[in-house]
């Protein structure tokens, strides 16, 4: 029993770090239909580009504070985050708007790959998973019960937190701001989204910063949670936070949100109770994936894709 | 006219979430007959489009091809015996004209992968047969010499034939024509009339859906006109045209105010060559129309 | 480009050729580097006033010789009457470019340096720039003048007289290969200059395939190849077997083309899924792995899962087979799933495999163990990893791997072109471009669709069982996501439905490795950097298909619109013709 809430509450921490990276998928698909390969790798980009704000912008006597240190490695990471998102965008998908869909696609697998080589090659050290600084944020709360010990960390309670907090304060801004209107609008018809005064290109830009922003920042919470970061977990993450995208309804903030956390939920308890273990664990979600894809593309929230006329 | 018709519509009804797109519509198409499928924009003609195809099964009623109910599949109901053009052009762009009609060719072929692997002897007689007739449906519509030009390369009027010629190599008993056409000037029109006429001649029956009031009246034997999901009135051109529940639906206002007006544009509609003023009912597209298939 | 062109009137366009042909010809006479290179006897890079670049073009010196003919070819081109001049001048002004930038950027690099090749300790070397503005001015001759059509040769000639031209030009071919792999030497750290040499030697001779393909030349010997096409597939099999008799027949370079070869075949099954039925399959290297993991299962190594050894050619046909029905399997959501959901729903499919892989499943693959030693094909007692002696003639060792290859890759030739020139790859081609439409033609397009994936999936475990003995060890991480990737990028980059296309992407993406082993690091970087490109600014490819070419022939100097991943979902796909 213990055993089983330990494994919900791992569970949990890696769903939000999932569900902050699956809400860059879900608003970048439903505002083009781009499925944008690279988003995992700005999220490795931006653990890598915090640890680097910790290690050589913060001057050493701000290092041990956490409230002085832990916000600036998020803005550090997510500013990066940003910069790549927009140079992203401007550069390898805008002048593919209106290539068949394939060609983004692939673009954006080049992007991925690129992404990864880059901080593998140039990134000191980063050709190992390299280790997260830990003491500053590092308070384990455990109780008995069942039988057993749970534990769990504040860098847990943070990121679950910081990924409701996102998820809510992201969906009041689309659905109350007028930059948010624009999104809606740019998603359901960019044409004429364009003729209503909307900036289409501006509106997609801001849908990709705020997702880049957002997955920079749960960049950051992963390396203090899981202690280190490595160039592989891009990649990784990146495929679950597309099922989980997939799987809450792509264009949906509450559908990524509560799939984020099934799918952490799915590993977890899969790598614990399910034959094979941890072994096998990637290939149970890889089975949603297609399953889902197969038999219910629109999503657990999603609408069935109303063809547009 | 053969008693049993080619293709027959009874009681076709099709019913979105809870709204009614088309109520008991009936319809029957003769050997050798030219049927016209006009009415206001949302009335439905999409719909029962495709009804016709495939694209969608009827909630009620039912759709005979010769006797026999249609398969509820696009591909199916093309082996069966009834072809069809796009609304909006739909060819494949970056193949000659001559593969564009071969693709028709595909089900009326029998050229197993083996075949297609070995070229055999089967497999080249097969092929040379397909290249003869595509080239003869080529030269049929006017589009000869053209064979090796890009699909995409072709004028937007030969793009119209082409399409045709495409369907016909599936050797249809029935041509279902989508606004045939659309964004053609008045010359374009009259050589799209006459080569409608002429496949009519080869026994091929065909159902045109078309805005251009008056390219269907000098067009086709028959009319049918569709509102709001229903069967309004059909028969003979002439009969229909002058139908005051036809000009009400298509101008919304009292007969007796327009009917002078309508009847200076149905006598034109006769002659040819007033084509400036032409009844045209701009092309909006419907609300399920353009984009058939879905995703499924 | 418009405000370009604004400036460059038509008649400075002579004026600009000859100034930039003269250019070039005084940069191929000038010295490059200041300082001295230890390998070439402590001359400049390479001695100033030598002129013994002339009897060594493919030698470090070679790209003097390339300045040298580059620039009197412009020159000539400007004066003589010429057809698609100016096409030809901006083909062999970004010859020049090349050229000049590779080299420079090489002894920059490795002299330390811009004084390496400006000015320091009192020589001078401003060869390269030179080099690089000479191309320059010929571009913008190029563009000043206007960019033509490629120029068309309707000379029919008689069929002895076309076979005498087919042989002549695929014996060139051979021979320009077979220099090319050996220029400078493999790479690595003994020999730092294979890089450079490779790239400019490439640089040079892509201007001068350029240049004659302007002309018409590279045009009419391909429509005679289409002419003459069993003839020109024997000939051009015929010199791929004579490989192994030049320069290049080296153990090295047999080993390297027999791997680009197991990566063309299965690179030209990939072509089938993804260049002839449009449907993006980024699991493909699954496939491979599948046929080489049956293949070494069956093959009586010490590991093997079943004790049994069958022989090479059961073995691989089970491979096949094993690795079609899988393909069928990973297709078979082609019926619900469309575009890029389905591109997702194939990646899942692959890394399922490599975790299983990784995993031993059911004993099958050995984990992280592999599957050792497996045994080399051994036919009539001749091992295939051994060096074969013919007469008094001995071949280089992995000869035999070299021409089983070679016959599994016109094989898996064979099979696309036929299939494409068929009732199924018409389909496929259709569905490709419009699925609606191509449904509405009769084709029932689930089916073909998963036949697609089944051809590809048996040509890819094939090729497979080949690996499996050739690299006699088989390992699950030799079937990850990048490779897959890689296969992809070799038919993007060759051009997405044509067999040269395939077979070239394959080829640069291992030749490049191979020649640059300095930078081998950078490898996976530059295949994404390569995506990326192609996708923005020559998504047909570096050899597109005939329907493509064609198409191309009505650019100008402009990029090319990109229609050729005419892959829809629904809604989008109305408007595919609407252009």
């Amino acid at each position: 029993m213990a055993t089983l809430l330990q494994q919900l509450i791992n569970g949990l921490v890696l769903g939000a770090a999932i569900a902050l990276i699956a809400l860059g998928y879900t608003m970048v698909y439903g505002i083009i239909q781009l499925i944008n390969f690279a988003h995992g790798e700005v999220f490795m980009v931006g653990g890598f580009a915090s640890l680097a704000t910790y290690s050589y912008v913060l001057p050493d006597s701000w290092k041990s504070d956490w409230y002085l240190a832990l916000p600036l490695m998020a803005v550090g990471g997510a500013l990066v985050a940003v910069v790549l998102a927009v140079i992203m965008e401007r550069f390898a998908y805008r002048p593919l708007r209106n290539a068949p869909r394939l060609a983004p696609l692939i673009t954006a697998l080049g992007v991925s790959v690129v992404l990864k080589e880059a901080v593998r090659l140039w990134y000191p050290g980063a050709t190992a998973p390299v280790p997260y600084p830990r003491a500053f944020v590092d308070k384990q709360f455990s109780v008995e019960a069942f039988g057993g010990r749970i534990t769990i960390g504040s860098t847990a309670l943070l990121m679950i937190a910081v990924s409701l907090i996102g998820a809510v304060v992201l969906q009041t801004y689309i659905s109350r701001s007028r930059m948010g209107r624009a999104m809606r609008a740019t998603a359901q018809d960019p044409d004429t989204a364009r003729l209503m005064g909307v900036n289409p290109n501006r509106t997609i830009v801001l849908t990709f910063a705020i997702g880049a922003a957002l997955a920079g920042i749960a960049g950051v919470l992963y390396g203090i949670h899981y202690t280190n970061v490595d160039t592989e977990v891009g990649f990784l993450y990146g495929i679950f936070a597309f099922t989980a995208a997939v799987l809450g309804g792509v264009g949906s903030i509450k559908g990524a949100v509560i799939g984020g956390f099934a799918i952490g939920l799915i590993k977890s308890l899969a790598g614990q109770y399910l034959p094979g273990g941890t072994s096998y664990d990637l290939v149970w979600i890889f089975i949603l994936l297609i399953v889902v894809l197969v038999f219910r593309p629109q999503g657990l929230f999603g609408e069935p894709e109303r063809v547009r006329a | 006219m053969t008693a049993t018709p080619v293709l027959s519509a009874s009681n076709v009804s099709m019913v979105f979430g809870g709204l009614t797109a088309l109520s008991e519509v009936s319809l029957q198409l003769h050997e050798g007959q030219i049927l016209g499928l006009i009415g206001p924009n949302g009335a439905g003609k999409t719909t029962f489009f495709n009804c016709l195809t495939g694209l969608y099964t009827p909630t009620r009623g039912t759709v005979t091809l010769r006797g026999r109910t249609l398969p509820s599949d696009p591909a199916a109901v093309t082996v069966a015996g009834i072809a069809r053009t796009f609304q909006n052009i739909r060819l494949f762009p970056s193949m000659t004209a001559l593969e564009n009609v071969m693709v028709g060719r595909h089900s009326r072929m029998k050229q197993g992968p083996l075949a297609s692997l070995f070229h055999g002897p089967a497999y080249r007689k097969g092929e040379a047969d397909a290249r003869a007739r595509s080239l003869e449906l080529l030269d049929f519509v006017g589009l000869t010499g053209l064979d090796d030009e890009l699909a995409r390369n072709l004028p937007y009027g030969d793009q119209r034939r082409l399409e045709i010629a495409r369907a016909l190599a599936t050797d249809p008993a029935v041509l279902l024509l989508d606004e045939p056409t659309a964004g053609m000037n008045p010359q374009e029109t009259e050589a799209a009339r006459q080569l409608i006429f002429a496949i009519r001649e080869t026994g091929v029956a065909v159902v045109v859906i078309e805005h251009d009031t008056k390219f269907i009246f000098s067009l086709c034997d028959h009319v049918s006109v569709l509102v709001q999901g229903q069967l309004l009135v059909e028969g003979a051109p002439e009969v229909v045209r002058g139908d005051p529940r036809v000009i009400e639906a298509y101008l919304g206002k009292p007969p007796d105010e327009v009917e002078a007006e309508v009847r200076q544009y149905a006598e034109e509609a006769g002659r040819p060559s007033a084509a400036e003023s032409t009844m045209v009912i701009p092309p909006v597209r419907e609300r399920d129309g353009g984009s058939e298939g879905g995703n499924r | 480009m418009s405000q370009l062109k604004d400036v460059l009137k038509p008649g400075l366009a002579r004026p600009l050729a000859v100034g930039g042909g003269v250019l070039a010809v005084i940069a191929a006479l000038l010295p490059w580097v200041t300082y001295k290179f230890a390998q070439y006897g402590g001359d400049n890079y390479p001695a100033a006033a030598s002129l013994q670049f002339f009897d060594a073009p493919f030698q470090l010196e070679g790209y003097r010789l390339h300045t040298l003919i580059l620039g009197v070819v412009v020159v000539v081109v400007a004066l003589a009457p010429v057809p698609a001049r100016h096409r030809v001048l901006r083909a062999l002004g970004w010859g020049l470019v090349a050229v000049g930038v590779i080299n420079t950027v090489f002894a920059a690099v490795e002299g330390g340096g811009l004084g390496a090749v400006t000015a320091a300790d009192g020589a001078i070397a401003f060869g390269g720039f030179a080099c690089v503005v000479a191309g320059v001015l010929a571009i913008l001759a190029g563009i000043a003048g206007g960019i033509e059509h490629v120029h068309v040769w309707r000379a029919k000639v008689a069929t002895p007289v076309a076979y005498l031209v087919l042989l002549v030009s695929f014996v060139v071919l051979l021979l320009l290969v077979a220099m090319m792999l050996n220029a400078g030497g493999q790479g690595g750290v003994g020999n730092p200059y294979a890089g450079p040499i490779f790239l400019s030697l490439l640089g040079f001779l892509a201007g001068a395939l350029g240049a004659l393909h302007g002309v018409g030349l590279t045009g009419w010997i391909s429509k005679l190849s289409d002419q003459h096409k069993v003839f020109s597939v024997a000939v051009l099999v015929l010199c791929a077997l004579a490989l192994p008799f030049t320069e290049a027949g080296t153990d090295y370079w047999m080993t390297t083309a027999a791997n680009i070869g197991i990566y063309a075949a299965t690179a030209i099954g990939l072509n089938i899924v993804v260049g002839l039925a449009g449907l993006l399959d980024l699991g493909y290297v699954a496939f491979l792995g599948i046929g080489a993991f049956v293949a070494a299962n069956f093959s009586g190594a010490a590991a093997a899962a079943f004790g049994v050894e069958l022989p090479f050619v059961l073995a691989a046909i089970i491979a096949a087979v094993v690795a079609g029905i899988f393909g069928a399997i990973v297709g078979s959501p082609t019926l619900r799933v469309r575009g890029d959901y389905l591109a997702i729903v194939t990646l899942a499919f692959g890394e399922i495999f490599k975790k299983a892989a990784q995993n031993n499943i059911g004993g099958l693959t050995g984990g992280a163990n592999a599957i050792p030693n497996v045994p080399p094909i051994n036919w009539f007692g001749q091992s295939f990893d051994k060096s074969l002696t013919i007469g008094s003639l001995e071949l280089p060792s992995g000869v035999l791997y070299y021409v089983l290859i070679i016959v599994l890759v016109a094989l898996v030739m064979v099979v696309f072109a036929n299939l494409k020139n068929a009732r199924i790859g018409r389909a496929w081609i259709a569905i490709r471009e419009d699925e609606d439409a191509a449904r509405a033609m009769g084709i029932k397009t689930g089916q073909a669709k998963i036949l697609a994936f089944l051809i590809g999936a048996t040509l890819a475990g094939l090729a497979g069982a080949v690996f499996a003995h050739k690299t006699s060890t088989v390992a699950y991480d030799s079937f990850q996501f990048i490779e897959s990737v890689t296969l992809l990028a070799a038919v993007i980059l060759g051009g997405m439905g044509s067999i040269p296309g395939a077979v070239l992407g394959a080829a640069l993406l291992l030749v490049l490795p191979e020649k640059l082993r300095e930078f081998s690091d950078y490898r996976l970087m530059l295949f994404g950097l390569a995506l990326i490109l192609i996708m923005r600014f020559r998504p047909q490819g570096l050899v597109p298909d005939r329907h493509r070419r064609a198409e191309l022939a009505d650019e100008g100097a402009e990029g090319v619109p990109i229609e050729e991943l005419n892959v829809h979902d629904t809604p989008g796909g109305s408007t595919a013709v609407a252009r």
